[in-house]
């Protein structure tokens, strides 16, 4: 006995303004009756707000009422019996109805740590006070519809950076201070999703033996609670570009295909705001940073140098 | 019409550098069927040599020959007519005709073949025919050193034979020849 | 039994069964008859080739190339058929054996804990699909744990294979994920180069599932993409355009590329790209505009080995696509360029690291294949009209039309350009390429071996080479600098090759006197003497000619520096070029040679096995003991024989020619009456001494036989005697020695028997001793024989039984041919007592052959030996009542043991009728 919601796109991306058509298919082994089935389509923007990083702690802390996209109910099937074996019913629906305003934007679907934007279908079959019903949820994909989007950007917009002994906030190992080094690159600050982060980087000098050179995208998550924004920094992915003490004044490219889901465009909602940044970690090669193995972005220690560069994400044509 | 070029005794090196030049380049590749050796080469180039004249070559073993693999004796057909091939120095007294039919009834051939006289010989008698083709490099031999060059081309055809003799005498070839036809009746007398 | 010889009378018989022969006008072999004239010239080629040694010595490399290492073919081949291969593979799989075949691995390897513990969770980890992040990759443990294990090669090897049908089995299972995480765990296998022989064998493994799971992905996009946009199937073809694809396909494929570019470490994330880099056909009309991108990427691998062999994967992945620029190689090239010239960093990091000093060399040694790969690339993409491009892309050329104006490139880097060079550009610019490699001098590669190859290269086109005078000036300046005999060697063995054949006489005496100069006061290595070797093989090759060769500067000091099998195959390369000659007659070639004989026979190493190569040698070395010919001066010539005896004493074959030169000398002297008796008698006696120590028993017999003959010729009856004496002690030595075993050659033996019968026939027969006493002691000997086979007994019987009777004739049927020397005929002409003793003796002889032929255990051999018997009987003796019995009996004998049908017995018997020594009834119904 088994239940199952299955979409016409196999990659199950749809645009708010597109049909979304599909078919509900069941496996049955033998035939049941049943009061109707109906399409449940639910999409919100789900907040959690976790301690620690805001300094107040018990009020800010907790799940946040979810913010209602969408909630609607499609009737795909009058009441009757469904034989027993496969059957297929199909079924489609509109996100957005015609003339009638929208509760929210249709964002983007997102999955991110405190913050994630979903869209669900799902189906319930009742069968009666005695009987467990059926159930099955799909979760779909929102993409921005195309014809609000900008176009592509002929060049990706640039921010140039130098990275030395100077530039460095945190304290540094005695020799990096001393012997210094210098690295310098570009990487782009306004990227399409489509697209991937472009940039290069080259290490000039450095007295020190480079260990590793790691590209962080990090995403910044605010929410408003009350009166405050809670802001919370998480790790989205890390790209090695430099392997080892690589040759100097060589040109390393930054090359990051944005990952699907874990990305969205840059948001500044009322309630919350979703924003990128790009970090270039630097790890020396040192006694101590053999013990500490895992980068911290948040905390760089005395062997690494570091450099953050915010990213605006857009979905472009 | 088969050609088949019989010689024997070159004693190569140790008695003859070589075959006389005018030899040589009588003897090309392409014309000849088969190649019939006495024997007495003595080394592996000059069999290398022969067969470059003709692949089908025969040899039988001389007392100084470096291949101890060749027979002492061996026989083949070509056409009508049964040929044995012996070096002869095993023949006593050398180059006795009695001795020679012996061998022949013994090896039952029509032409028999052998050499170590190092002399040109034909003869024929009531079994068949025995031709020793001489010293193709006129190398000295168990008897003497007075010697000429010479070697044997048989033309076999159906049941005649004509056999060439070509002997180098004062720096000269001479071509003689001998003609001579299988009598078919030969077993009843 | 009142036996009687019969009478013969040889020339008579002689003159009538003689063919009449008359002169021939026309013969096969004359030029006018047949289709023969255009075959003329073929003649002396076939001559001429007759003697050359260096006939098919010529092996064919391709041959070589078949025995490459069998783990190679093992691991190469392709399990997975179902995965159709797009590309032309063939090279590159010949490659990856060629790779793995230059740099075998040890049995035991120590593998750091990284790939152990790679190695240990080969199995598919069970977790769900779901779990796209991969962040079980992230293993911060990566040089927490030191220490090393040590595994077998083969253990190693077959975790890999193990990994590999892992990952096709995930594949086709569906569980792709799997089968991209166990391939990147393959893929972190690389950046392990802590053993650096095993690399290039595990980046060849490595390699291998990497393409395997390209092709796969491959193969799942082409699927997708069979479908139009509408859902219709269509066909693929094989040149499609990314805009034919419909949007699924695409989509499997960016997620594909996602999925690799969210690897967190550098190398297995550039390694995955580059096995499904072929893919990007299916998203981007220009795939080949991210591979400078991908050649960048590599550069942030700091590990020398494992960056050069990356670029050789890319440059492995990029001919995938059909698209072929050169633009990524230059880059690629220069990387490494720029790389080899931080040659301070491999070689620091290496001090620091502590390991022996001959490593940094081994690790160029590995990171040359990458070079040499992307060299070969880069030529292969290019048309002629590209060379300038690559040349100033590489930073050697100015503009199109000054090719190698800029002045130095690293050595290792120049090497490998110069091999891949197309030949044209090389002659055009000799002089130009000379200036470059004199100044690249680098630690990277060997100067010296630069200028090889230059010379290698221009061998290849020498009439093409421009300027070539010039050229050759510069070389010779470039030499004269060096100091070491194996740099000049090396330059200068390739060079010869242009010097030869323009016949710059100057230049190649130049290069002799450097060769001379620097063999003086050096010690010489093996790299010497084959480099040694190559220039000499060469100068006698060009030359090939002996005359000519010892005219050479300083030919006979150089070759005198050489030893060992370099000095070996020089000398016997000088003989078989000498021995190709009908004679040699000037004194000083015949005492070059004899030197050169001498130290080939000395550098003979007995204890070895190397069998063939010694019988060459004193095959050599008797080809030329026969060549010499001092003409007139023989007394010369026989001390020339009595010195090679001292000097190739050890050389059975040589001893033989002793003897046969000997006895040539001694007929030579003889026929032309040049010297005196006591000469002939000192050849004689040369051979005399030189027969006994001659190995084989046999051909001791027939040389002493060949010596006797040859005394006979020169009057020398007593030392015929002693000669034939001796030739019957050797008999018995047989015994003596063997023992009862067979000797190994009882065929030869038995005519060899019968050859000394008949040359009894003209030995004057020794009153004192008894007429008969040769063939008398012959028979003894024969008697107690021990391993003497009854068959072959009777044989040497019949024998002694023709010969009995061969010397009772009154004219024997040959004589000596010396005047003094006597025939039995004339000593004992018409004497009744000579006549009876051969007739005592032959009764002997006859009761002793019927003994023989009954004694014949196999039946059919003992017929034909009962013929054999008969016929000798039936030749030898008048009938007479005894003849015709002992005939009777032994036909009887054959007719019991062969079949009535048999030629030789109805030979036989037709024969006996015609002597009348048989009675018609037996004639006829043998007859039938």
């Amino acid at each position: 006995m088994s239940i199952e919601i299955k979409l016409s796109r196999s990659n199950r991306i749809y645009r708010p303004n597109e049909l979304v058509e599909g078919k509900i298919v069941t496996k049955l082994s033998s035939s049941i009756s049943h009061q109707g089935i109906r399409l449940n389509v639910n999409a919100s923007v789900n907040l959690q707000v976790r301690g620690g990083s805001v300094g107040v702690i018990e009020s800010l802390y907790g799940v946040i009422k979810p913010i209602t996209i969408l909630n609607k109910t499609v009737e795909v099937l009058k009441s009757g019996r469904i034989s027993s074996g496969t059957t297929e019913i199909p079924f489609s629906f509109t996100l957005k109805d015609q003339g009638e305003e929208p509760l929210e934007r249709f964002y983007e679907t997102y999955h991110g740590g405190d913050i994630s934007i979903q869209y669900l279908a799902s189906v319930n079959i009742s069968r009666g006070y005695l009987h467990k019903p059926l159930s099955a949820t799909l979760e779909f994909i929102i993409q921005s519809e195309k014809e609000n989007l900008p176009e592509k950007p002929l060049s990706p917009e640039m921010v140039i950076f130098y990275m030395t002994q100077d530039t460095q906030r945190h304290s540094l190992l005695p020799e990096l201070k001393s012997g210094g080094f210098r690295v310098s690159g570009k990487v782009c600050t306004l990227c399409s999703l489509s697209d991937p982060i472009e940039g290069e980087l080259t290490v000039e000098s450095s007295a020190v033996p480079v260990q590793s050179i790691d590209i962080h995208l990090l995403r910044v998550e605010s929410i408003l609670v009350g009166e405050k924004i809670a802001t919370e920094t998480s790790l989205i992915q890390t790209t090695q570009i430099a392997d080892g003490d690589v040759c100097r004044g060589m040109t390393l490219p930054i090359y990051i295909i944005l990952p699907r889901l874990l990305t969205c465009p840059s948001i500044f909602a009322g309630p919350f705001s979703i924003e990128f940044k790009v970090t270039i970690v630097i790890t020396f090669q040192s006694e101590q940073s053999k013990l500490h193995q895992k980068s911290n972005f948040k905390t760089p220690k005395s062997w690494h140098a570091m450099e953050s560069v915010p990213l605006e994400l857009i979905r472009t044509k | 019409m088969v050609l088949v070029l019989a010689l024997g005794d070159l004693h190569i090196p140790h008695r003859a550098a070589d075959l006389p030049a005018k030899f040589k380049s009588m003897l090309v590749p392409g014309k000849i069927q088969h190649v019939i050796c006495t024997g007495n080469l003595c080394i592996k180039e000059v069999h290398d040599y022969l067969k470059t004249l003709c692949p089908d070559l025969h040899i039988t073993r001389g007392e100084y020959d470096e291949e101890t693999r060749y027979p002492e004796t061996k026989t083949l057909t070509i056409g009508q007519f049964k040929l044995g091939l012996c070096h002869g120095h095993q023949v006593i007294p050398w180059g006795d005709l009695d001795s020679l039919a012996m061998l022949q009834r013994q090896l039952d051939v029509d032409i028999l073949v052998t050499g170590h006289t190092h002399q040109f010989t034909a003869y024929k008698h009531e079994a068949g025919v025995v031709i020793n083709p001489g010293s193709a490099t006129g190398a000295y031999s168990s008897i003497t050193y007075d010697v000429n060059p010479s070697f044997v081309l048989m033309d076999i055809d159906a049941l005649r034979v004509v056999v060439y003799v070509y002997e180098l005498i004062d720096g000269e070839v001479k071509v003689d020849k001998i003609d001579f036809k299988k009598t078919t009746t030969q077993n009843a007398n | 039994m009142e036996l009687k010889f019969r009478n013969r009378y040889y020339k008579a018989e002689e003159d009538v069964h003689s063919l009449p022969r008359v002169a021939a006008e026309t013969h096969p072999l004359s030029v006018q008859s047949t289709s023969c004239g255009d075959q003329v010239d073929v003649t002396d080629y076939g001559g001429d080739k007759f003697f050359d040694p260096l006939r098919g010595s010529y092996g064919k490399p391709e041959d070589s190339m078949k025995d490459f290492g069998s783990t190679a073919t093992e691991i190469t081949s392709e399990p997975y058929k179902d995965v159709a291969i797009q590309f032309p593979g063939k090279e590159w799989t010949s490659y990856k054996k060629v790779l793995m075949q230059k740099f075998p691995v040890s049995k035991m390897i120590s593998v750091s804990s990284l790939s152990s513990s790679i190695m240990k969770t080969c199995k598919g980890p069970e977790k769900s699909s779901a779990n796209v992040h991969l962040e079980e990759l992230d293993d911060p443990q990566r040089f927490a744990e030191e220490g090393v294990k040590y595994i077998t090669l083969q253990e190693y090897v077959s975790h890999l294979t193990e990994l590999k049908d892992e990952i096709s089995r995930a594949w086709h299972a569906n569980d792709r994920v799997t089968s991209l995480n166990l391939s990147i765990k393959v893929a972190k296998l690389l950046s392990d180069t802590s053993v650096l022989q095993l690399y290039p064998t595990l980046f060849v493994i490595a390699t291998e599932i990497l393409d395997m799971l390209g092709d796969m992905v491959w193969e799942r996009i082409t699927q997708k993409a069979q479908y139009t946009e509408d859902g219709t199937l269509a066909h693929l073809p094989d040149n499609f355009q990314a805009t034919e694809i419909c949007a699924e396909a695409k989509e499997t494929c960016y997620n594909w590329f996602s999925k690799v570019g969210s690897i967190r470490e550098l190398l297995p994330h550039i390694y995955l790209e580059l096995a499904i880099y072929h893919c990007w056909r299916f998203l981007l009309e220009q795939p080949a505009d991210n591979l400078p991108r991908l050649v960048m990427m590599a550069r942030g691998i700091a590990d020398p080995l494992a960056s050069f062999y990356c670029r050789l994967y890319l440059a492995h992945c990029a001919q995938k696509i059909p698209q072929r620029n050169i633009g990524h190689l230059i880059i690629s090239m220069n990387d490494m360029k720029t790389l080899l010239m931080n040659g301070e960093l491999v070689a620091s990091e290496e001090k620091t690291s502590g390991v022996l000093s001959g490593t940094r060399s081994s690790k160029l040694g590995l990171m040359e294949p990458a070079i040499e790969y992307v060299m070969k690339c880069l030529f292969k993409e290019s048309r002629e009209l590209q060379i300038g491009d690559i040349l100033m892309g590489l930073g050697l050329g100015r503009n199109q039309s000054e090719l190698f104006g800029n002045s130095s490139c690293v050595s290792l880097v120049l090497h490998h350009l110069l091999r891949e060079l197309p030949i044209g550009i090389v002659c055009s610019n000799a002089l130009d390429i000379l200036h470059l490699i004199e100044c690249s001098n680098d630690y990277s590669f060997d100067q010296c071996l630069n200028y090889k190859l230059l010379g290698l290269r221009l061998c290849e086109n020498i009439s093409h080479v421009k300027e070539v005078n010039l050229v050759m000036k510069k070389v010779i300046q470039v030499v004269s600098r060096l100091n070491s005999l194996d740099e000049y060697l090396n330059v200068v063995d390739t060079h010869i090759d242009i010097v030869l054949p323009k016949h710059m006489n100057s230049f190649l005496d130049s290069i002799l006197d450097g060769i001379f100069e620097r063999t003086s006061d050096e010690e010489i290595g093996e790299n010497e003497l084959s480099s040694l070797q190559s220039i000499l093989l060469k100068l006698l090759n060009h030359f090939d000619n002996l005359e000519n060769i010892l005219q050479l500067n300083h030919f006979n000091q150089i070759l005198s520096v050489m030893q060992g099998s370099s000095r070996t195959i020089i000398n016997m390369r000088i003989l078989s070029i000498a021995t190709r000659s009908s004679c040699i007659r000037d004194p000083t070639t015949i005492q070059f040679l004899f030197e050169v004989s001498r130290s080939l026979h000395d550098n003979i190493d007995l204890s070895t096995i190397k069998d063939k190569e010694n019988n060459h040698s004193a095959h050599l070395i008797s080809r030329f003991i026969h060549m010499v010919d001092y003409g007139s001066e023989v007394e010369h010539h026989l001390a020339f024989l009595v010195q090679c005896r001292g000097a190739f004493g050890s050389m059975s074959e040589v001893k033989e020619t002793i003897v046969h030169s000997s006895n040539l000398l001694v007929v030579k002297a003889t026929r032309n009456d040049i010297s005196d008796v006591n000469f002939v008698k000192s050849c004689i006696a040369c051979s005399e001494v030189t027969i006994p120590s001659i190995p084989s028993h046999l051909k001791q017999l027939n040389l002493s036989l060949e010596t006797a003959e040859v005394a006979l010729m020169a009057g020398l009856v007593s030392h015929s005697d002693g000669l034939v004496d001796s030739a019957l002690r050797c008999l018995h030595n047989v015994d003596l020695l063997e023992g009862s075993r067979m000797p190994k050659d009882v065929d030869g033996f038995q005519s060899t028997l019968c050859k000394f019968c008949s040359l009894i026939v003209m030995i004057p027969g020794n009153i004192e001793l008894g007429v008969t006493s040769i063939p008398r002691n012959m028979f003894s000997i024969l008697s107690s024989l021990s391993w003497m086979l009854p068959s072959m007994k009777a044989k040497v019987l019949c024998a002694l039984i023709l010969t009995v009777s061969a010397l009772s004739q009154n004219n024997l049927l040959y004589h000596a041919i010396h005047d003094e020397v006597m025939g039995n005929d004339s000593l004992f002409f018409c004497d009744q007592q000579y006549l009876q003793e051969l007739l005592s003796f032959s009764a002997v002889i006859l009761q002793s052959l019927i003994d023989a032929v009954l004694q014949e255990p196999i039946q059919a051999a003992r017929g034909n030996l009962a013929l054999d018997a008969c016929n000798a009987i039936a030749s030898s003796f008048e009938v007479c009542q005894g003849a015709s019995d002992i005939c009777s009996k032994l036909v009887e004998t054959a007719k019991l043991s062969l079949s009535s049908n048999n030629k030789y017995l109805q030979s036989t018997i037709r024969f006996l009728n015609s002597r009348g020594l048989m009675q018609g009834e037996s004639c006829k119904k043998a007859g039938d």
